[in-house]
């Protein structure tokens, strides 16, 4: 059974490479993104860790800010750690490229740049991946799309399992916003209005 | 104005350039994304000299469903119907995969006669997954389609058994999240039986059409060679690592579904090129066949779906659960922020990070041989661009 390696441990091993660069936060090891590179490799290094495959590698929008999410497995002693990457700048998020460490890190690099817009620095060669370039915005953000009135995409919650999650009635939420061509409701003033003013 | 003698010149020193090299630039041939060797609609942009491939770059996205950003928007039993659609040669195993992810965030036993049916319908997926994976890539040797249907064959029969249990035969949405939708039914157990008791005469037969076979030692050995070294560092994963010699197997290293509880061996290979890795995905198969053999003999009775309530809410947390998929190592990793749909739904692709290693292996070799090496990864596109 592949067991969790322990994020006390190997904070202390990126600590005795990198002083200061890991920290432990509810049992999740945290490095800091501008000395991602070196933590890793002590961690891929080391005999202890010997985390040397990249099992791994994605992103969460937690909308305040990114976290770049890796696991690294040790083939030889068959243990697993999760390494989270907290990248705060929401205009220009930036970290460090694992290319140079791991070759595997290519195309999950390139697919989290193009689906989060994280840019990954030193990668050689980071372009788009499923859309094209110049595709307006990042989809998997949770600000991708935003509709107005402050709905957010994703299930408010079951249908009829309680008031306050029942699904929105129809007409209450702001769709899209109103275009010329669309059916005018009942009762419309707009023409009214012209004519009071015009008279 | 020119004469016969000048065209003649000109025509000379062009062939001296093709056959020399001298002044020559490199060609650009696109293979795909229409194209009978990529399986699926996926493009590779080859910069060759003369025959010897110098350069390949992949073009993806042409399936492209954005699943991930749909999944956030819908239950986590509704997304299972998407996990098919992933990998629609494997869609019990993603189907597996999703479940166990999400019965790790809602901390949900699996009932026995559950896990034994996961592991039945995970290893008859991966005989008909490796039968097509086999049969299109000797199809890509140039063996032109004879071994192809001969796998074919069996797949039927495979997937005629899932029909008879789900309805389905490919995008199958059998399992749920603490067990599978509905037990087994009672010409099933017959008929596996007599799949297990004719599929080995039938590997009899294939092993000595295909392993001595002169064009497919020609075509396949020492080609798209790598490294176990250069393959982990890569994140290969599945029968294309194993076939460096790395005895890796999700199966064993981190048993699922009491994988721990059956006998079976994991096949390796020695030199890592494309025969190793046909012959690593022949080995499984048998292997496989002897995992139903022991699930058949020990099936147990009872509850076959556990009690989970139809509107599970995990706690906020994260999961990251993995299964050994016909093509790998295939995970999925769900972040929870307590409501209804998953905030985040990952699948980490193994057909997606096997073709990073594609450069590696194809580079200095022919454009034949690009084909082939495509062809023994094993890549479904709808994995690739999800």
């Amino acid at each position: 059974m592949t067991a969790t390696y322990d994020a006390t441990a190997a904070m202390e091993i990126v600590n005795a490479h990198a002083p200061g660069a890991a920290c432990v936060d509810d049992g999740v090891l945290f490095l800091e993104p501008e000395r991602l590179v070196e933590s890793v490799q002590s961690l891929r290094d080391s005999g202890e860790s010997d985390l040397v495959f990249l099992c791994n590698l994605t992103a969460v929008d937690q909308e305040l800010h990114f976290e770049v999410v890796y696991h690294l497995q040790s083939l030889d002693l068959n243990h697993i750690l999760q390494i989270k990457a907290r990248v705060t700048d929401r205009e220009d998020p930036a970290v460090p490229s694992l290319t140079g460490l791991f070759y595997g890190a290519h195309l999950q690099e390139r697919e989290v740049y193009d689906l989060f817009g994280i840019r990954f620095e030193g990668h050689p060669d980071l372009r788009r991946m499923f859309l094209w370039e110049g595709f307006p915005g990042y989809p998997l953000r949770k600000d991708f799309l935003q509709m107005p009135g402050q709905v957010r995409a994703g299930l408010p919650g079951f249908p009829h399992e309680s008031e306050e999650n029942a699904w929105p009635v129809p007409g209450s939420v702001p769709q899209r916003p109103m275009h010329p061509n669309d059916p005018q409701p009942e009762g419309d003033l707009v023409v009214a209005e012209e004519s009071e003013e015009s008279s | 104005m020119t004469t016969a003698d000048d065209t003649q010149l000109a025509m000379q020193g062009t062939i001296e350039a093709l056959t020399t090299g001298d002044g020559s630039e490199p060609v650009v041939v696109n293979l795909g994304p229409q194209h009978p060797s990529t399986h699926g609609v996926f493009r590779l942009k080859v910069t060759l000299d003369g025959e010897i491939v110098q350069d390949a770059e992949m073009r993806i996205g042409y399936l492209h469903r954005s699943m991930e950003k749909l999944a956030e928007e819908r239950t986590y039993t509704q997304n299972i119907p998407f996990t098919d659609r992933i990998d629609y040669l494997a869609a019990m195993s993603n189907n597996l995969a999703y479940c166990l992810a999400a019965e790790e965030l809602l901390g949900i036993e699996v009932p026995p006669r559950a896990q034994a049916i996961r592991v039945m319908f995970a290893e008859l997926q991966r005989v008909a997954s490796h039968a097509m994976a086999n049969g299109t890539f000797i199809n890509d040797c140039g063996a032109w389609h004879t071994p192809l249907f001969y796998m074919f064959r069996d797949r039927e029969r495979v997937l005629d058994m899932f029909e008879m249990t789900c309805g389905a035969r490919l995008t199958t949405n059998y399992m749920r999240i603490g067990g599978v939708a509905f037990d087994l039914p009672d010409e099933l157990l017959p008929t596996l039986e007599s799949f297990l008791a004719d599929m080995p005469d039938r590997i009899a037969d294939y092993e000595a059409l295909l392993m001595e076979n002169e064009i497919l030692h020609a075509r396949a050995r020492g080609v798209g060679v790598i490294s176990p070294e250069m393959a982990i560092n890569s994140s290969l994963s599945g029968p294309v690592l194993r076939a460096t010699g790395v005895p890796w197997d999700l199966r064993k290293a981190n048993p699922y579904c009491g994988y721990e509880n059956y006998e079976f061996d994991v096949p390796v290979g020695e030199q890592g090129d494309c025969f190793d890795r046909f012959l690593v995905r022949m080995a499984e198969v048998k292997e496989s066949l002897k995992i139903l053999r022991q699930v058949v003999d020990t099936l147990p009775d009872g509850p076959w779906l556990a009690d989970v309530p139809l509107h599970a809410r995990p706690e906020p947390g994260e999961a990251y659960a993995r299964v050994e998929s016909p093509r790998g190592e295939l995970g999925f990793y769900l972040v929870s922020d307590g409501g209804p749909a998953p905030y985040r739904f990952h699948c980490r692709p193994p057909s997606l990070i096997n073709l990073t290693a594609l450069k590696e292996m194809s580079v200095g070799g022919t454009l034949a041989d690009a084909i082939v090496t495509l062809g023994s990864i094993d890549i479904v596109v709808g994995e690739i661009d999800r």
